[in-house]
């Protein structure tokens, strides 16, 4: 990858997107392409020490794992920089809409078939050793009538059951707490799509260990 | 018209009464704190003992204090749950006791929720990102479509567990909270401990397991302490974040037992305004366990139309919130 400008600094006329918990998502151009930067700024109220190695860890980590997950047939935006002094990625720019912010006005036959195609694609994650980490209906955007995943920022190698469960029920917290009315729908082709793909012996596995965590939550009750 | 109700706590280690008015007005809030052995943890049946034989003088004080005849109590409320089976029992006891001698309806909270709506009545908050953070609990959670709904939460410990076990581990007695805030006021000197957060969910266990090693090893409590804390809080905060950036709501409320350190609410603070977030955090003297949670949660419970007959009114020591509809809310 070659640097066209100076560690941190964005090209074009920069334009917030959006401030996420952990990073700015900052609008800009990369050699005359329309990009997106990922800056992740210091958290001030975290320790320099611990916030420093925190940023610097999870900007190598999201990039290499953005790259692998493409590689996994998982849509991912394409990286263009990565700079790691300035906890900086900048990456293809995605149009289209969150599917969070669809779920809301879905059909349920569309809903069912993005749903499917989200389990499907965390399945290929997962059997490719990826963790995502942050799998919400936020970290998906709708183009066209493709899913492409983005925010990679928690994402980690790992094979462990335990890990993949642990995905899969952030994906169910979300559905359960953001979109209480869609979620008995989502959840059922999001498990579909999932055991299409991972097989089914192993899809009965992954839903094995997460009722074990989700027995493990405080006070849970699990049918 | 005023109404008023009694609410009761006893779900750990506090037996409390509390008297408040339909307007919100905390009439009383009266309460007696079981204090374990030094170096040991809440022994639930000692604790059930405790509340037994403070219970006559704490139901006394609350009742005659609040000067509410008993004539007006319109419900009495008890927390039905979540907390230790021995404690919940003795509370439960006294609620059915008082509200059948009375004969009036009795009102089952759940202990959890009672926290987030005291928060929410003491501090004007309307509809926040909620931090939960006590020994029975580290949830972070958000109203949506008829319940408290948790974003995120301990896959293990809970941060007040966190505290308490570490504290132990130095021989302190819980709740070590304080102690612990008070040890790492003095030292600036960071030991590297693991940061675990997997999505919206964080992990204590091994941030536990290495802080017994650096004492163990000889590092200082005061340097250790700091560390914990340094560690733990971030974590929570950075949930908290997350949260607060996927909800987009405008407030976020601190509540329970750990809600009284200065540290995390700096922490929270400064997130907070990150994000041009009010940050509100419930009074020093109701974020702990206490009967006021109780009695106003019962209120909103009861004007709602929710209520147990005595022979139904038993108790729940698992009862997670977001099993709990609130009718109150939309």
């Amino acid at each position: 990858m070659t640097t066209s400008t100076s560690p941190g600094e964005i090209s074009g006329k920069p334009g917030l997107l959006f401030r996420g918990a952990e990073a700015d998502i900052v609008a800009g151009t990369w050699q005359g392409m329309q990009a997106v930067y990922k800056v992740r700024k210091p958290l001030t109220y975290r320790l320099p020490l611990l916030d420093e190695s925190i940023r610097r860890q999870r900007t190598i980590r999201e990039a290499e794992m953005i790259h692998l997950s493409r590689r996994a047939g998982v849509p991912t935006p394409y990286l263009y920089e990565v700079d790691v002094p300035g906890s900086t990625i900048v990456m293809e720019y995605i149009g289209g809409t969150r599917l969070r912010d669809m779920v809301g006005s879905m059909g349920d036959d569309a809903a069912r078939g993005a749903f499917r195609e989200f389990g499907a694609a965390a399945a290929r994650l997962h059997s490719a050793g990826i963790v995502h980490g942050d799998l919400t209906t936020a970290n998906v955007i709708v183009r066209g009538g493709a899913l492409v995943f983005i925010d990679f920022g928690l994402s980690f190698r790992a094979t462990r059951l335990e890990d993949q469960a642990v995905d899969l029920r952030l994906i169910k917290e979300t559905l359960t707490g953001a979109h209480p009315g869609a979620s008995r729908l989502a959840l059922d082709a999001l498990f579909e799509g999932y055991s299409k793909v991972s097989g089914t012996a192993k899809f009965r596995a992954v839903q094995r260990q997460l009722r074990s965590i989700e027995r493990r939550g405080r006070y849970a009750r699990v049918a | 018209m005023k109404r008023y109700i009694a609410g009761v706590e006893s779900t750990a280690h506090t037996f409390s009464v509390s008297v408040v008015s339909s307007e919100g007005e905390i009439l009383s809030n009266a309460k007696s704190v079981y204090k374990p052995p030094e170096g040991a943890g809440i022994h639930p049946f000692e604790a059930s003992q405790s509340h037994i034989s403070s219970a006559p003088a704490v139901l006394t004080q609350a009742l005659e204090g609040s000067g509410v005849g008993l004539g007006d109590l319109s419900a009495v409320a008890y927390a039905r749950g979540p907390g230790l089976g021995p404690c919940l029992r003795v509370g439960a006891v006294v609620a059915r006791t008082l509200a059948s001698s009375l004969g009036v309806p009795l009102v089952p909270v759940n202990h959890a929720v009672g926290h987030i709506e005291l928060g929410c009545l003491l501090t004007k908050t309307v509809d926040p990102v909620v931090l939960l953070v006590s020994g029975g609990h580290t949830m972070i959670i958000a109203y949506a479509g008829g319940r408290w709904r948790i974003l995120g939460e301990s896959l293990d410990l809970t941060l007040g567990q966190l505290l308490d076990q570490f504290g132990r581990h130095h021989g302190l007695a819980s709740p070590c909270g304080r102690a612990i805030e008070e040890a790492a006021s003095s030292s600036r000197n960071y030991l590297r401990l693991p940061y675990a957060v997997k999505g919206n969910d964080v992990s204590f266990s091994g941030l536990l397991t290495a802080s017994k090693q650096l004492l163990d090893g000889g590092e200082s409590f005061s340097d250790v302490s700091y560390s914990i804390q340094e560690t733990a809080f971030a974590m929570v905060t950075e949930v908290t974040e997350r949260a607060l950036a996927f909800t987009g709501k405008r407030e976020v409320m601190i509540v329970g037992g750990v809600a009284a350190n200065i540290r995390l609410s700096q922490m929270m603070s400064t997130m907070s305004a990150r994000h041009s977030a009010r940050l509100t955090a419930t009074p020093l003297e109701y974020s702990g366990d206490c009967g006021a949670q109780i009695a106003w949660t019962g209120w909103l419970a009861y004007k709602s139309g929710v209520s147990v007959p005595v022979a139904e009114s038993g108790v729940t020591q698992s009862w997670r919130l977001d099993n709990v509809d609130i009718a109150w809310r939309d």
